[in-house]
């Protein structure tokens, strides 16, 4: 097994983001451990920035795909990756340009069109990897909307207003429309990105909408409401966080946690097992990286 | 519909992530490196090995242009002896066999000498820990110099790769119709073992309990995730109020000084 070069990608994308990021020192005396172990341990551990990207990619597209809630959007991560993939496209592109000059006939690069899949290979499969995540994100949002939408709108500086703007629109003329909570306000859209609050904003109320001219107009003005907690039950359905998946403990140990805390009798997982647990029990290791979903 | 597909990745997607183990081959031609979005891949000369990834060695498999080392888990002799510890090692009995360390994580004979567990992380470029987990680790390359100590074991994504080498290469494998045979047995014993788990499913039910399925493979686990993740969901409704009654028991425990002190107060409160 041949040693991986230790320098960081030679992409410059990569590079600046590489030192930007590891401007505060903790962790750079790790790094020659890093580079050293990571020669022991093969080309999948590299310290190659793309690699590891990768990796991480890869690791989110799992567990988005796995647990029923939208998971914190990691916008650092995919702006790297969207990066790579445009340079990598143009790579491509005067890859196939530079075959079409070359006269089939003295041809000095046998290996340009084996080169040339590879690379077109490799794209698509990380583009599908993005594709699969955004579109397993976007189904969760239109399944939730508003579920997302109270959400973001919580956070707004004035909770009170906000509720007093919907107590005043419920008097006589209410629609649907007005229960769309409204986020032009937040600034913080985690777990979304700006673009999916947008999309789930216009979403809804397009939803709302609909809903208004098709048969809520009928209702009467106090029935009119999409967010009614009449009775105490919110009519307002998030994901399931007690669903179970499937998850496996990368760090030393990782106790399964009870409603965000740790209790004596939760479970603890050891380095290397399989557990199946609830999501919420899980949630904490996932976001510390020191377990991996399924 | 923005996406059809059900929680939880399904078979053909495990697949794609098999897709991306690195294993070993040997080249039968030169090709330059090549800076993939996956990291980057060394130069290629013959008749040095090189370590490429699943789908790459494949396409060049299938091109004619390498061959492809088998892991040393895909061996014949491998096998057998990973067949006997699930069929009849008395520790394993009602679990998977051991998979393969994690980096820092030591193999059971190690395990047996008394090293403890420590997880070596790397560093993603935003600065955070980052333990690497396969696919993207060594657990199929091809070993140059066996080593005896170390006890074959199957790697999380050993049904697919074994059935995509078997597709795609079962010339570089020795003896394939063994080892077909082989896999099979294994697969026959595992699923077995899994189906008798079913009966401890109720300790996931539970906020906070789980049950381990250590050594489970990527394949295996696809197709029992549907059943096992709608079997516990619907455990747990059937508990909930169960479990809502000793949360409450709980927390009146700790509001009443903690669990040292609850002995006393419990008398006292029973008497009213």
């Amino acid at each position: 097994m041949g040693a991986m070069p230790q320098a960081p990608s030679p992409q410059p994308t990569t590079h600046t983001h590489f030192l930007a990021s590891a401007s505060p020192t903790p962790h750079i005396p790790m790094d020659i451990d890093d580079i050293l172990a990571s020669v022991d341990r093969g080309p999948g551990a590299s310290p190659a920035a793309a690699g590891i990207d990768h990796q991480l990619l890869t690791r989110f597209w799992v567990a988005e795909r796995a647990v029923s809630e939208v998971l914190p959007w990691p916008a650092p991560l995919m702006e790297r990756m969207m990066d790579r993939v445009r340079l990598q496209i143009e790579t491509i592109e005067d890859l196939a340009a530079s075959s079409a000059d070359v006269d089939p006939n003295t041809t000095h690069n046998p290996n340009l069109n084996l080169r040339l899949s590879i690379l077109q290979t490799d794209l698509a499969r990380t583009q599908y990897l993005i594709r699969s995540i955004l579109r397993a994100r976007l189904a969760k949002l239109t399944k939730h909307s508003m579920h997302y939408l109270v959400h973001l709108a919580s956070r707004t500086k004035n909770p009170l207003s906000q509720s007093q703007s919907q107590s005043q629109s419920q008097s006589q003329s209410a629609v649907p429309q007005d229960s769309v909570p409204d986020i032009s306000a937040v600034s913080d859209f985690s777990p979304l990105s700006a673009q999916e609050s947008t999309f789930v904003h216009a979403h809804q109320s397009l939803l709302a909408g609909h809903y208004g001219s098709a048969f809520m107009g009928a209702f009467p003005p106090q029935l009119r409401r999409l967010d009614d907690n009449a009775g105490g039950t919110s009519m307002v359905q998030g994901p399931d966080l007690k669903e179970v998946v499937f998850v496996r403990c990368l760090g030393t140990e990782v106790p399964v946690l009870v409603d965000g805390e740790e209790e004596d009798f939760g479970v603890t997982m050891r380095m290397g097992d399989v557990w199946v647990v609830r999501w919420e029990g899980g949630e904490g290791g996932v976001e510390e990286g020191e377990v991996e979903l399924l | 519909m923005a996406f059809p597909l059900p929680r939880g990745i399904t078979p053909s997607e495990i697949a794609f992530l098999a897709e991306m183990e690195m294993v070993t081959i040997m080249p039968r031609q030169r090709l330059e490196g090549l800076e993939l979005l996956g990291g980057p891949i060394e130069p290629i000369v013959p008749p040095r090995r090189a370590s490429l990834p699943l789908w790459l060695a494949l396409l060049l498999k299938r091109q004619r242009r390498a061959n492809i080392l088998p892991p040393s888990w895909l061996h014949p002799g491998s096998l057998e002896l990973i067949l006997d510890i699930e069929a009849h090692h008395n520790d394993y009995r009602h679990a998977f066999s051991p998979p393969p360390p994690l980096p820092g994580q030591p193999n059971v004979r190690e395990l047996a000498r008394g090293h403890e567990p420590v997880a070596r992380p790397q560093y993603t470029p935003d600065g955070e820990r980052y333990f690497a987990s396969p696919p993207f680790l060594p657990q199929n390359a091809a070993e140059s110099n066996f080593d005896p100590t170390q006890v074959p074991s199957l790697p999380f994504h050993w049904v697919e790769i074994s059935s995509m080498l078997l597709d795609a290469a079962s010339d570089d494998l020795t003896d394939p119709d063994q080892i077909r045979r082989l896999l099979k047995d294994i697969r026959e014993v595992r699923m077995a073992k899994m189906r008798a788990g079913v009966d401890v499913l109720d300790a996931a039910a539970t906020g906070g309990g789980g049950v381990a399925l250590t050594g489970v493979g990527a394949m295996e686990l696809g197709e029992e995730r549907g059943f096992l993740s709608g079997a516990v969901d619907n455990l747990r409704k059937i508990g909930a109020s169960k479990e809502q009654a000793r949360r409450e028991q709980m927390a009146e425990q700790r509001a009443n000084g903690g669990y040292d002190a609850t002995q006393d107060e419990e008398e006292d409160y029973m008497e009213f």
